[in-house]
């Protein structure tokens, strides 16, 4: 194939695999999102002091950990319509997604947390504070910043594994790739730039955290 | 102001009080000194809750302090706390890390505790690092920050644990004084020092523990000047002369 025809090709395909694009964007995003706040209900309770609620989040965390990604989408997209809960496949995709990689959401803020010193909840106690305020005001803004680079990760490959939710047929990028190559067999020129789009993604993100971190940590140090 | 009775707290099977009894009226600077290990930290902490203990009562403005209990947060709220090691919040300026009681615990109005908060900075001799994040400042700016941070909740007593451990030497001196300007204005304090020179001064009351029990309480000149116990003795020889005595060591 000369690389005009991959031009001509490449031209037709774009506007497509571009709309895919946003899909993956606004899948990445709301799923992030809802994984961080799930992760986060998680890594409290998991540190409470009740043994009940320590103990069932941790199994949540298991189970969530213990399945493949895919299986946990098609449960949900396939399966709980048989129950009465009917999800289209992009909210059923953000969902799955969201859920899948709480369990390491929740694991990334644990860390964080545990890692602030024992010095700050001190202080925090001796000014009066109660625990609610003193995990808003004093440990989890602190524990964001140890957390930041594993959480920033994670951002990362959920970008990527997004395209997983291709297989409960949301019209996200990897999708649409696989959508024209079946019906044109341009394998070659689809496929190289679906890869091209992903990059074009990920490497600005990962050096925009990385940054981030940099940013971070000579404050801390200056 | 504050009642201890018979105060006990152990780990596992090591005890490190064993019955100890202290009073401090209001008004009162009380220094506690001794060896590490004595249980002077544990005590302090014990007074504002952050250790539990296991026997006996603290009583402080007339309400019972234990660890978990209702009353608890408003009685520390009530009560300064200065570290060792400052515990200033490193994510918040200086400005903020004075503000966060008041404002976040009392809920009071932004702008008045902001004026209020200028005010003890300039108490402090800090007005000019308002706006500079705690690990900008020397170890002993960060203590006088911290002190700000206390003063900050309108506290009725003071506790000090140890607050110039942790400082170089030539930095020791500005946090005293502060100290030293608080006790002359009245403020109820309990230090825990290896400072001499500032307990001699500043204290009503020099307590020394040793072991978890406090051997010898009375007036700074007594205790520090007379010691009447053989281990309150040996413990300020140690403390005044670091270097020479080779038979205190034995």
């Amino acid at each position: 194939m000369s690389p005009a025809e991959f031009l001509q090709n490449a031209q037709d395909f774009l506007p497509i695999l571009l709309q895919g694009a946003w899909v993956t964007i606004q899948i990445t995003v709301l799923s992030f999102l809802l994984s961080s706040a799930i992760g986060l209900v998680l890594a409290l309770l998991k540190l409470s002091p009740i043994r009940a609620l320590s103990w069932t989040a941790s199994t949540i965390i298991n189970v969530i950990r213990g399945l493949p990604i895919i299986v946990q989408l098609f449960y949900i997209y396939f399966v709980l319509p048989d129950m009465g809960v009917h999800l289209t496949a992009f909210y059923a995709g953000v969902i799955g997604m969201g859920i899948a990689y709480s369990a390491y959401q929740a694991e990334n803020f644990r860390t964080g947390i545990i890692a602030v010193e024992q010095g700050q909840r001190e202080a925090a106690e001796a000014l009066g504070m109660r625990s609610a305020l003193m995990m808003r005001r004093v440990i989890l803004p602190q524990a964001f910043r140890i957390a930041l680079p594993p959480y920033g990760n994670t951002l990362v490959m959920m970008l990527k594994d997004s395209s997983l939710v291709s297989t409960i047929t949301v019209a996200e990028m990897t999708r649409q790739g696989q959508l024209i190559a079946s019906s044109t067999f341009q394998n070659m020129t689809v496929y190289t730039l679906v890869a091209l789009l992903y990059l074009l993604m990920s490497l600005p993100l990962v050096y925009g955290l990385r940054r981030m971190e940099q940013h971070l940590s000579r404050r801390k140090k200056a | 102001m504050i009642e201890i009775r018979q105060l006990q707290k152990h780990y596992g099977s090591h005890r490190v009080l064993h019955g100890v009894d202290l009073d401090v009226a209001k008004g009162e600077v009380v220094c506690l000194i001794g060896p590490s290990g004595s249980g002077k930290s544990t005590l302090l902490r014990c007074i504002n809750a952050l250790e539990a203990y296991d026997g006996g009562v603290i009583t402080v403005f007339g309400e019972t302090v234990q660890r978990g209990s209702k009353t608890v947060h408003a009685l520390r709220s009530r009560m300064g706390m200065v570290f060792q090691r400052f515990n200033l919040f490193p994510h918040r300026t200086v400005l903020e890390n004075v503000m966060e009681g008041p404002l976040y615990v009392k809920g009071e109005p932004p702008q008045q505790v902001r004026e209020e908060a200028l005010v003890l900075l300039e108490k402090v001799g800090l007005s000019a690092k308002a706006d500079a994040y705690p690990e900008q400042l020397s170890g002993g700016q960060q203590q006088r920050v911290a002190i700000a941070r206390a003063l900050a909740m309108k506290p009725d007593a003071m506790l000090f644990d140890e607050p110039t451990s942790a400082l170089d030497p030539e930095l020791v001196g500005d946090v005293l004084a502060v100290m030293r300007t608080l006790a002359d204005e009245g403020m109820t304090m309990i230090v825990v020092t290896h400072e001499m020179g500032f307990a001699r001064e500043v204290a009503d009351r020099v307590c020394f523990l040793h072991g978890g029990y406090i051997v010898e309480s009375g007036p700074a000149e007594e205790v520090l000047g007379n010691p009447q116990h053989a281990r309150t003795q040996d413990f300020l020889r140690r403390v005044l002369h670091p270097t020479g005595n080779t038979r205190s060591l034995s």
